[in-house]
């Protein structure tokens, strides 16, 4: 009885806790979300902007949190203070720009247009988008 | 010449006012969150922090969006947003204020200034007073802001689980910001 106890009710639930332990602390240590697998919506720096500046409601529920693919030309590229590379994508309105935070470095130059893909965190001065990649063509 | 006299003047006076107020401002400052309370811990940094600071009436803003903290562990993070800030439902957190002692910081020399800082602090869609100090750095004409406070989680409205356990009921936040 003792030896069944055991073995169908104190091993499997030191088997669960330590598939718990190990999700909560190892796991989710070392796996970020990551958006260059996730389909993503297909989207213009323009049309974003745009978007946000309509209704920023609407635009949140359409993009906030998802995987974007936002399609733009670079005005510039630059570091933030953490080192990594940014992007910022022109729009239709000259104070107005799409920022986006590079995972990795990538050569990228401005004038260039590009494809980015990361995840939209929101909208600023400028319509945010965070661990993003830049797609080759 | 009279007349290159005259212009040389109106535009002395345009660099005059332009140089009199100047906006100082920044999209990609630093917030870090730090609200570890027992052995776990529980910080993030946010690199996509905005602010705007008027040099001549010492007004002040910062705004950052909630989805942008970054933490150690994915887990963490998604209840963070989730569970306690409630992201989706309110994406960005902000502080408008002034600098109070503006009298005592000289922009135009280089150095290290105290700065008392006071004004309204939104965060999970509640807004409450705050009174802050922290320095700023003038080196080469540019202007760094440090500072360092700390926040009642409960204040803001945000009740999760873990709160005054876990997780400790004031979070500490520092933000560093380099102007352009």
């Amino acid at each position: 009885m003792v030896k069944r106890i055991i073995l169908f009710g104190v091993f499997p639930a030191l088997i669960i806790a330590l598939g718990v332990w190990y999700y909560v602390f190892v796991y989710s240590k070392n796996h970020h979300r990551d958006v260059m697998n996730e389909k993503a919506i297909q989207v213009t720096s323009v049309q974003i902007v745009k978007g946000f500046q309509a209704s920023e409601n609407t635009a949140n529920s359409q993009y906030l949190n998802k995987a974007l693919e936002i399609t733009g030309q670079v005005a510039e590229v630059k570091k933030d203070q953490a080192g990594n590379t940014t992007v910022t994508l022109k729009s239709d309105d000259p104070f107005v720009f799409v920022l986006c935070t590079l995972k990795k470095q990538t050569a990228v130059n401005s004038g260039q247009t590009v494809k980015i893909k990361g995840i939209c965190t929101g909208f600023l001065s400028d319509v945010v988008i965070n661990d993003a990649y830049v797609v080759e063509e | 010449m009279k007349s290159k006299i005259l212009s040389l003047l109106v535009l002395s006076g345009m660099i005059l006012s332009a140089h009199a107020q100047k906006i100082y401002a920044t999209r990609t400052g630093q917030v870090f969150f730090n609200a570890s309370g027992g052995m776990e811990k529980i910080a993030a940094v946010n690199n996509q922090v905005e602010s705007k600071m008027l040099d001549k009436t010492g007004q002040i803003v910062f705004s950052l969006l909630v989805k942008g903290f970054h933490f150690d562990n994915q887990l963490m993070e998604d209840h963070f947003n989730e569970n306690y800030m409630e992201s989706s439902k309110y994406p960005k957190a902000e502080f408008k204020g002034y600098l109070k002692n503006l009298n005592a910081i000289d922009i135009s020399k280089d150095g290290r200034y105290n700065i008392q800082v006071s004004g309204q602090m939104m965060i999970h869609g509640v807004t409450q007073k705050l009174e802050s100090e922290g320095i700023l750095i003038v080196a080469n004409g540019k202007i760094e802001i440090k500072g360092s406070f700390k926040i009642n989680i409960k204040d803001f409205g945000i009740n999760g689980l873990y709160i005054g356990d876990k997780i400790a009921k004031t979070a500490t936040v520092d933000l560093d910001c380099k102007y352009e």
